[in-house]
């Protein structure tokens, strides 16, 4: 009878029924989709956040003696694609060495002492073990590096600092001296920062010039990082092996940089805080309003079905105080609306999750030109939640239903 | 010992004055119809007597339970266990049909048995429209699906409140036959609320109440 009762009332009320139906389809459909945007969001924005620049620092361990005698260490050349065998390798995304080195520079018979820093503008190297290649050299790391003129193709071809260029009477195409060596300015780089002082051009060239084959000062390190919560920042030292387990296999900038600080010889690697951490705010704050927005929508959504149940049960108050009156309790009473709202929130749940499939695909083609599928893990979560959603809605005009008096079903009070 | 016995009821409301002071005692299996002018307080007596309303002071005592003693749940369960309800307006949910409606008393009270149900109709005259929603059935056919759902589980109290009021008088007769032939075969108690003397002749005993009191207590045989 139960089955028939519920099946019936269904029938009789469809219009508010289906109402229900889609306020939970929408608020499931709009709740999985952010979720599933709030996983591939982060890896999507973390990628677009890398042209904030490198966010590791790879440099010669100075200690000891060396520290107080001011002696210069390197770092070796062929620990760099190294990097790219680490725990974390498919996170790494760039890499550059930089070699610096003081040398001076000669332009119409002047000659001026400038820093000269040697690097790969963009090299391929091959990944070890793997057909493939890496692409790596500062245009990987450094993409927001504003170029007149354009990037040294040659071996003989550098950049020139703007702040430099305007020194020396540098414009792009003009010829120069570096060391005694003929070179030709191919652009004038312009970045805001100390790179507009110096002059740049191929590490191999400058390592020869400098006989310094093989050796680099520094590395910068692109790393996609996940954003770095209390856990993050505890010092590995005082981990357990556990904790440290979970640190490490974790892709935190700091366990990167621990990585790769294992592979390079001699180096100390350091996260660049200032961007790492921009970036874990800026992804915490989206994945933060992401879930701000789906727990506002399941209350809108809830507060929705909740609405059209009152209204409905307006309606109904004369059948309700029938039916306490011919002797249904509480609990008959609450049964009925709660399989309702069951009914309701499966129903809904379902279709939300099958309208969110097409919702994701399509935020995925128009926001980030990717496909993103949807997690088939969603639905059963998103069931749940379509059913908490529900009952949640349901439960105000419960009390009210159970508050009916029997007697509003007689004629009234003579 | 009185199958139902009222002690001093009254029933103020914040305007009102619906019961005054309020004494009764019904045998088992006694017809018992209440008349008086509207205002008297008759259907809201009859509210207490079902449960369905609670009285601001008085004793209420039905088959041995003391009423004011229950809760809410408990008085649902003692309706259902105890008393069967036929309205003026016969009160059907309008999605079920006849059948459906009968065994909603069931489901309520323990498990719904359609073939208990379907007999029920066919002792009302209605094992032709079983399958009819109560907008497809006559006033007076509606009222006979009332009449089965409140006998379909046994009810030692049958209360009944203008249950003519809506029908002819042809079709009032038939309604009376039906609950006489019933209340001689199960020998429930019945208490019948109404204006028509016609139908409070059909009573043992006639009860009339003025300005919430039982001014007249009339024994017709």
């Amino acid at each position: 009878m139960f089955i028939r009762l519920l099946k019936r009332s269904f029938y009789n009320q469809k219009k508010a029924m289906a109402l229900m139906v889609v306020s939970v389809t929408m608020g499931t459909a709009i709740t999985a989709s952010l979720i599933t945007l709030s996983f591939e969001i982060t890896g999507k924005v973390a990628k677009e956040l890398r042209a904030f620049g490198a966010n590791i620092l790879v440099e010669p361990n100075v200690k000891g003696l060396a520290s107080l005698s001011g002696q210069q260490r390197y770092l070796r050349e062929e620990d760099i694609i190294k990097t790219k065998t680490i725990f974390w390798r498919h996170n790494i995304l760039g890499v550059a060495p930089f070699l610096e080195t003081k040398s001076v520079i000669e332009v119409k018979d002047k000659n001026t002492k400038i820093d000269t820093i040697g690097t790969w503008f963009e090299k391929e190297l091959p990944l070890p073990g793997e057909a493939r290649s890496f692409p790596a050299g500062v245009k990987t790391v450094s993409l927001w590096w504003d170029i007149d003129g354009e990037w040294p193709k040659k071996n003989e071809e550098v950049l020139v600092g703007v702040t430099a260029a305007k020194l020396m009477g540098i414009s792009p195409g003009a010829a120069l001296r570096i060391n005694g060596k003929d070179f030709r300015a191919s652009g004038i780089l312009n970045t805001g920062g100390k790179e507009d002082r110096q002059i740049f051009l191929n590490l191999e060239t400058l390592q020869e010039m400098a006989s310094l084959k093989g050796k680099i000062s520094k590395v910068l390190v692109s790393a996609l990082t996940t954003p770095m919560d209390d856990f993050a920042y505890k010092d590995p030292k005082t981990m357990t092996k556990t904790e440290y387990e979970k640190w490490y296999c974790t892709g935190y900038v700091t366990s990167i940089a621990k990585q790769v600080e294992e592979v390079f010889l001699g180096s100390s690697v350091k996260p660049i805080w200032q961007v790492a951490e921009t970036e874990g705010k800026v992804l915490d704050r989206l994945r933060s309003t992401i879930y701000i927005l789906s727990i506002l929508t399941l209350f809108a959504t809830a507060l929705g079905v909740s609405t059209t149940m009152i209204s409905s049960l307006l309606r109904r108050i004369e059948e309700i105080g029938l039916m306490k009156a011919i002797g249904a309790d509480s609990l008959k009473i609450s049964t009925i609306f709660l399989s309702e709202a069951f009914v309701i929130g499966i129903s809904g749940g379902l279709l939300g999750y099958l309208i969110s499939i097409a919702v994701v695909k399509f935020i995925g083609l128009k926001v980030f030109g990717t496909v993103l599928e949807q997690k088939a893990l969603l639905l059963p979560i998103a069931i749940f939640s379509a059913l908490i959603i529900a009952v949640i809605g349901s439960l105000l005009p419960i009390k009210r239903a159970l508050k009916i008096k029997p007697a509003i079903v007689l004629k009234g009070v003579e | 010992m009185s199958f139902i016995k009222l002690d001093n009821i009254t029933k103020e409301y914040e305007t009102a004055h619906a019961l005054r002071g309020a004494d009764l005692e019904v045998d088992r299996g006694e017809w018992v119809s209440i008349v008086g002018p509207s205002g008297s307080g008759k259907t809201t007596l009859l509210n207490i007597l079902g449960c369905l309303d609670s009285p601001t002071s008085g004793s209420i005592l039905i088959d041995n339970t003391d009423i004011n003693m229950l809760s809410e749940d408990a008085l649902a369960i003692f309706r259902r266990e105890i008393i069967g309800f036929i309205f003026q307006q016969s009160h059907l949910i309008p999605y079920l049909t006849a059948v459906e409606n009968v065994m909603l008393a069931q489901y309520f009270h323990s498990l719904s048995d359609e073939k208990e149900a379907i007999e029920a109709l066919k002792r009302v005259g209605l094992g032709h429209r079983l399958d009819h929603r109560p907008s497809q059935l006559s006033g007076g056919e509606q009222q006979r699906v009332c009449i089965a759902r409140a006998l379909i589980n046994s009810p030692k109290l049958l209360l009944a409140d203008e249950p003519t009021g809506n029908l002819d008088r042809e079709n009032t007769k038939i309604i009376l036959e039906l609950l006489k032939k019933l209340h001689s075969e199960e020998h429930f108690t019945i208490i019948v609320v109404t204006h028509d003397s016609f139908v409070s002749r059909w009573a043992q005993r006639v009860l009339t109440m003025e300005d919430g009191r039982i001014t007249k207590d009339e024994f017709l045989y």
